[in-house]
Parts: structure tokens; C-alpha cells; sequence
């Protein structure tokens, strides 16, 4: 009698434990629901507002579905033929900038993690990456000095290739360090013995184990310099413009022309979304930081 | 295949005050084809040692010369030496087999070529099964194969293997020991093998090179350092369970001269050899050693000369195949090897008798071997 009760009792304890689970699965797939409306409302609304009229968006009762679409918009922000030279413009200094940070922050991430003595040690690798804790308006003036004074001046590519490198450069340092540390120096030291040149034996083994690293850093380096717009809106502006400083100028005299606006963004935000989509498995792994450990 | 010799040297890590002196004066020579052994504690510069006759650490001072050609500051590409590391290093995104081939791709070794080769050490090595996979599906023996197999593909001058069982278990251990005699013996080219187990090292070497503390402290086969150990280091750490060591002052008896045990009764009787380099020295006090293995319980195996001790039994660890006594006397403590069926207990007070030509003495200051 007795050992048929205890089976009874363990029963309804098991099944409790199973509801309280099920109760917790509930309550975190509720949270999750609204995680996503809260983060994907503002682009849901991004997009909507890209296919009203000028009129509808100004509206004081805002509507969450258009009255009528308009997919001229996207064929009016090129009315200015300008404004598709500002999507290439940002494309060229995001990537030139990209590339110019891998490769400096590669090499100073790898004599930081290979010869950490000889490089100055986690202090200065700690100190490179303070770099990027000042808020960046506190240099806005001076840098617009010292860069009025290069050959170049403000307003090219070049000057925001190599401005955005304060902030980059240090991000793709510290995590390229990261990843070198990540690959035993054996290998290396075997490729060595093996008869590989130092050079050949890094393309060879290091370079393609901190290969998704280097692509999840270039993503990051690449989104930071195409979004950028407060130095962009200082510098640039007549002979070279990022698309972040077209996005304002659709106004029609003191009205905003939210609709435009919102249609550029949108195409803006095509490219880091494609670069993305195409290049996820790779940042996934890089960002998890297990490079090796395959 | 080529004949190693170290002269002198010496590797100070770092200056200063955070120097270490990892490789002190040391004088080696390893012929053509042998096989040697390094053995020695866990600090003590095996790595460092090999790290610099394979070029991959800077000499700080001395030369490394490979039958006669100085090397000591040779890169490591330019040496054609190979070494098997304690963690393997396989490349973990190549096949097994682009791991085996690596050092051939370099040497410009046509791809059917490479992969013969590849094949060949594959079946050595008994990996032909998994030259396709990868490093990190493999179990650790297996990887420790390819990594020996990456070594062997081409031939190097010398072959270096760096405490490359530490992470193999014991059954493993025993394959593996089993495969490189075997290897050595059908290839015969000069091999270093670096281990801090004695197990390892009695088995394979040739000749056995003991490190400890940066010096080399002796170099020669197993019954050399078994029976005749340089100094109380070696004698201590060569043999299974380790050497009794006893601090002693000679003490005159009836004419023949003895050792008399600190804080204790023992009393060891000296062999008219010994007798007469304890003399000759005049010192005060004495390291005396005996192997547990010399210590026996059996009294009537004839030989009048032969010298008794009377301890109490502490321990008595029954081991199988044999059993340890621990015994004490006084505040002397000791270990006897015994057979397993002795079946005397705790606090028993037994008598031990040995061979007097078996105690080694020792300068108690020096600790370098007497007699
Ligand atoms: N790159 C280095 N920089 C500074 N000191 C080092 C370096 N490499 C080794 N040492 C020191 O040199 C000494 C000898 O080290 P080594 O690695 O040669 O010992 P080992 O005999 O191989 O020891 P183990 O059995 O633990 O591998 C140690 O005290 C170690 O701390
Ligand atoms: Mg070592």
C-alpha cells in the first residue's frame, strides 16, 4: 500500500516539476516576443514610412500601414544625381578603411600576442584600445585642424580612410591579437622546422585559422565607417559626401521629408545586410572566438 | 644523419634581475645514430636545450655543430632537423595527409611523389586509415603518430621528440615505446628524446643524459648511472623506488672504519675500498646511499661480510609482485624492496642485511659521488 502511495506522490511531483518547466518555456518565449517587436517595430516602421506620401507621414495620428503607396520614392532620392555618388563614396572609404585596419591592426595584433614583451605587453595593447573610451566629439575640432592642414585636406576620401582608423584600429588590434593568441606559436615553430620561410609559413597555417576572426573584425570595422556621421558631417560635404550626410537634405523648405528619407536609409541599408547574410558563417564562428578549437 | 655536439653552452632567458639560467655549461656529444636520451625534472631545460639545437632558441653563449659544422646560428629551415612537440602542433585545418606532406610541399616534391611518401610513413605509423581526416577527429595516440609521421616523412639530420608521451595512457605508452625502438633500429638516425620518466628513458636510449637544475649531471648507459652514480641527485632520481640517503659520520671500529647514522643506530659497514677513499678524503660527515633494492631479508646466503641493520617496520605496501617495507630507526627512515609473502607487520623490529660493496658514499657537501 505504502510503496504504491510513494510511486502516486513521485508521479504528481514529476509532473509538477514538468508544468513549472513548461511555465518557464511560456514566460521566456513571451519575453522573446517582446524583444522582437520592440527591436524590429523601428524597422517595420523605417519601411512603411519609405513607401508614403510626403503627406501621410506628417500626419498627427501616424498611420501603420499606408494609405497609398508610393514606390516613387525610391526613384525621387535619386532626383539629386549626387546623392547615388554619396552611396559610393561611403562605400569607399568604409572599405578603404576596412582594409587599411586589418591590415595595421593584423600586425600589431600579432606582435602583441607572438612578442608581448618586446611589443610593450597588455598595457600597451590595453592602452590602444582606451583609445576608443574618450567621446569622439571631444577631438571633432582639433582633428578638422589637423587635417585642414594635409595636402588633402577635409574634404576627400582619404582624410576619413584614415580618421575612421581611431576608432577601428584599435577594435582590430586587440581582437586580432586575440585571435593570434588563439593559434598555438608551435604551429608556426613546426611550419619552421618543417622548412617554411616565416613569412610563407604564417599565409600557410596562421593565416587561415584567424581567417573567420579577420572577417567578423572587417565586418565590424566596415558597419562602424559606413555609418559614421558625426566627423563625416564636419569634413566632408562638396567634392566627396558620405550618404549619412545626404539622409538630412530632404527637406522641402522647413518640412522634413521623412518618406525620402526613409527610402535612402533603406537602400543604405542594403549592402551591410548583403555583406552579412554572405559572410554570417563565417562571423559566427570568428565572434565566438573559437578559431582553433575547430 | 649527423653527429650532435654541444660545447659549453649556456641559455639566460630574459636580464636582469628576472634572469633565468635554464641552460648551464653544458657539454654534450650525441653520435651518429644513437639514440639519447634527456632526462631529467619538470624545469630543469630539456625544452630549452632542444629548442636551441633545432635552431627555434637564440645560443646565449657556446656552439652547436652538426658533424662538425657549426650551426649555433643557423635558422631552423637551414638545419634540416625535425621535432615531434609534447603538444603535437598538428596543423588542425589540414587532412592528415597535407599534415604528413607539409615539410615535402616546401621542398618543391611533385604531389604523386608526396603522396607515395605520404602512404609509405602512413603504414609505418599504422594512420593509413585516417589520412583523410582531420587533426582534431583523432585520438591523442593517433595524433602522436602523424606528428611523429610529419618528422619522419623527410630525412632530417637529427630527430627530436619532446615529452611526446606525457599525454598517452599507460598501455598506449608501453605501443609507442615498442614502435620507436623499433623505428630507430630500422632507420638508425640520430634521435633526442626528451622525458622526465625513467621508465621511458632506460627503455628506449642508448645512452641516458641526466639534466637537473640547468647542469647536465651525467651521461652514460643504464648500468653506469644505475650502479655507478656521479652524484646523490642521480642516485635519487635513477631507480624505482629511490635511493635511501642517510647523513653519516665515519666512525673507527675494531680497526675497519664505519658509518654511524645521525640520530640513530644504524651502522653501515664499508667495503676496504671505500674504507680507503673515506680516509683519503678526511672529511667529517657523509651522504651514504643504498638502493632498496640491495636491502634483503634473507640472512643465510653465505657470505660472512655481509652488514645487518635493525629497524622497526613502519609501512609495509604490499605491491603485487613485490612488497615496500618502510622502515625506521631512530630518526632515520627507510625503504627495503621485499618479496610480497614477507609477512611481517607494523612495529616489528627485523634485521636487514647487504652487500658492503654496494653502499655508495657521497660528499656531503658536493653530494658528488665518493665511491
Ligand atoms: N621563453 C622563456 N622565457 C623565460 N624563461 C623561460 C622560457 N622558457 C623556459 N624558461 C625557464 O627556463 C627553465 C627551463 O625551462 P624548460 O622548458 O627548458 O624546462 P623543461 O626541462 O623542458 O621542463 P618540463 O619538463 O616542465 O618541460 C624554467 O625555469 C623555465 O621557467
Ligand atoms: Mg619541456
Amino acid at each position: 500500500m505504502a510503496a504504491t502511495a510513494d510511486i502516486a506522490q513521485a508521479n504528481t511531483q514529476a509532473a509538477q516539476t514538468a508544468e513549472r518547466w513548461r511555465a518557464v518555456r511560456y514566460l521566456f518565449l513571451i519575453f522573446l516576443g517582446f524583444w522582437l517587436l520592440f527591436t524590429l517595430f523601428p524597422l517595420y516602421f523605417m519601411a512603411i514610412t519609405a513607401f508614403k506620401s510626403a503627406a501621410e507621414t506628417n500626419l498627427t495620428q501616424p498611420t501603420f500601414w499606408p494609405q497609398e503607396w508610393f514606390p516613387e520614392n525610391f526613384v525621387g532620392v535619386f532626383a539629386e544625381p549626387t546623392n547615388f555618388s554619396a552611396l559610393v563614396d561611403s562605400f569607399i572609404i568604409a572599405t578603404g578603411n576596412t582594409l587599411l585596419s586589418l591590415l595595421l591592426g593584423s600586425l600589431a595584433g600579432y606582435a602583441f600576442a607572438r612578442f608581448p614583451r618586446q611589443a610593450g605587453g597588455e598595457n600597451m595593447a590595453f592602452w590602444m584600445l582606451s583609445n576608443r573610451m574618450f567621446p569622439p566629439v571631444a577631438i571633432l575640432v582639433p582633428m578638422f585642424f589637423l587635417f585642414d592642414n594635409t595636402p588633402w585636406g577635409t574634404d576627400s576620401h582619404i582624410s576619413l580612410i584614415i580618421l575612421y582608423l581611431v576608432f577601428n584600429l584599435p577594435l582590430a588590434t586587440w581582437l586580432m591579437m586575440v585571435f593570434f593568441r588563439d593559434v598555438p606559436h608551435e604551429l608556426e615553430e613546426a611550419a619552421y622546422l618543417d622548412g617554411w620561410k616565416p613569412l610563407r609559413a604564417f599565409v600557410k597555417v596562421t593565416l587561415p585559422l584567424v581567417l573567420p576572426g579577420m572577417i567578423s573584425v572587417a565586418m565590424l570595422c566596415w558597419i562602424f565607417a559606413w555609418n559614421e556621421y558625426l566627423f563625416a558631417n564636419l569634413f566632408v560635404g562638396s567634392d566627396v559626401r558620405t550618404y549619412t550626410i545626404v539622409i538630412p537634405t530632404f527637406t522641402h523648405g522647413s518640412q522634413t521629408l521623412w518618406n525620402l528619407q526613409m527610402a535612402f536609409s533603406l537602400i543604405a541599408m542594403i549592402p551591410p545586410v548583403v555583406l552579412f547574410i554572405v559572410l554570417r558563417r563565417y562571423m559566427v564562428r570568428g565572434l565566438s572566438l573559437g578559431v582553433v578549437k575547430g | 644523419m649527423a653527429r650532435v655536439t654541444l660545447a659549453d653552452v649556456n641559455k639566460i632567458y630574459g636580464t636582469g634581475t628576472r634572469a633565468v639560467h635554464a641552460v648551464q655549461d653544458l657539454d654534450l656529444t650525441i653520435n651518429d645514430g644513437e639514440f639519447v636520451a634527456l632526462l631529467g625534472p619538470s624545469g630543469c631545460g630539456k625544452t630549452s636545450t632542444l629548442r636551441m639545437i633545432v635552431g627555434l632558441e637564440s645560443v646565449t653563449s657556446g656552439r652547436i655543430r652538426f658533424d662538425g659544422q657549426d650551426v649555433t646560428h643557423l635558422e631552423p629551415q637551414q638545419r634540416n632537423v625535425a621535432m615531434a612537440f609534447e603538444t603535437y602542433a598538428l596543423y588542425p585545418n589540414f587532412t592528415i595527409e597535407e599534415n604528413l606532406t607539409f615539410p615535402l610541399e616546401v621542398q618543391g616534391v611533385p604531389p604523386k611523389e608526396r603522396r607515395r611518401r605520404a602512404h609509405q610513413v602512413a603504414e609505418m605509423l599504422r594512420i593509413t586509415p585516417v589520412l583523410k581526416e582531420k587533426p582534431p577527429g583523432l585520438s591523442g595516440g593517433q595524433q602522436q603518430r602523424v606528428s611523429l609521421g610529419r618528422a619522419l616523412i623527410r630525412e632530417p639530420a637529427v630527430f627530436i621528440l619532446d615529452e611526446v608521451m606525457s599525454h598517452l595512457d599507460a598501455h598506449l605508452k608501453f605501443q609507442m615505446l615498442f614502435d620507436l625502438k623499433r623505428l630507430h633500429r630500422d632507420l638508425k638516425r640520430t634521435m633526442i628524446y626528451v622525458t622526465h620518466d625513467q621508465v621511458e628513458a632506460l627503455a628506449l636510449a642508448d645512452r641516458i643524459a641526466v639534466m637537473s637544475n640547468a647542469k647536465l649531471q651525467q651521461v652514460g648507459g643504464r648500468a653506469a648511472l644505475y650502479n655507478r652514480p656521479a652524484n646523490a641527485f642521480v642516485a635519487d632520481f635513477i631507480g624505482e623506488p629511490p635511493t635511501n640517503f642517510f647523513t653519516a659520520r665515519p666512525l673507527q671500529e675494531n680497526g675497519s672504519l664505519t658509518m654511524q647514522v645521525d640520530n640513530s643506530t644504524l651502522r653501515f659497514q664499508l667495503s676496504s675500498e671505500a674504507q680507503a677513499a673515506v680516509n683519503a678524503t678526511g672529511g667529517e660527515r657523509f651522504i651514504v646511499g643504498l638502493r632498496p633494492q640491495n636491502l634483503t631479508l634473507d640472512p643465510n646466503r653465505g657470505d660472512p661480510n655481509r652488514g645487518r641493520l635493525k629497524a622497526a617496520i613502519a609501512i609495509n605496501e604490499y605491491l603485487g609482485e613485490r612488497s615496500i617495507l618502510t622502515l625506521e630507526s631512530g630518526k632515520a627512515r627507510f625503504r627495503a624492496l621485499v618479496p610480497p609473502e614477507t609477512a611481517a607487520g607494523q612495529r616489528d623490529i627485523i634485521d636487514l642485511f647487504y652487500d658492503p660493496t654496494r653502499v655508495m658514499i657521497f660528499d656531503a657537501e658536493t653530494e658528488d659521488l665518493i665511491v
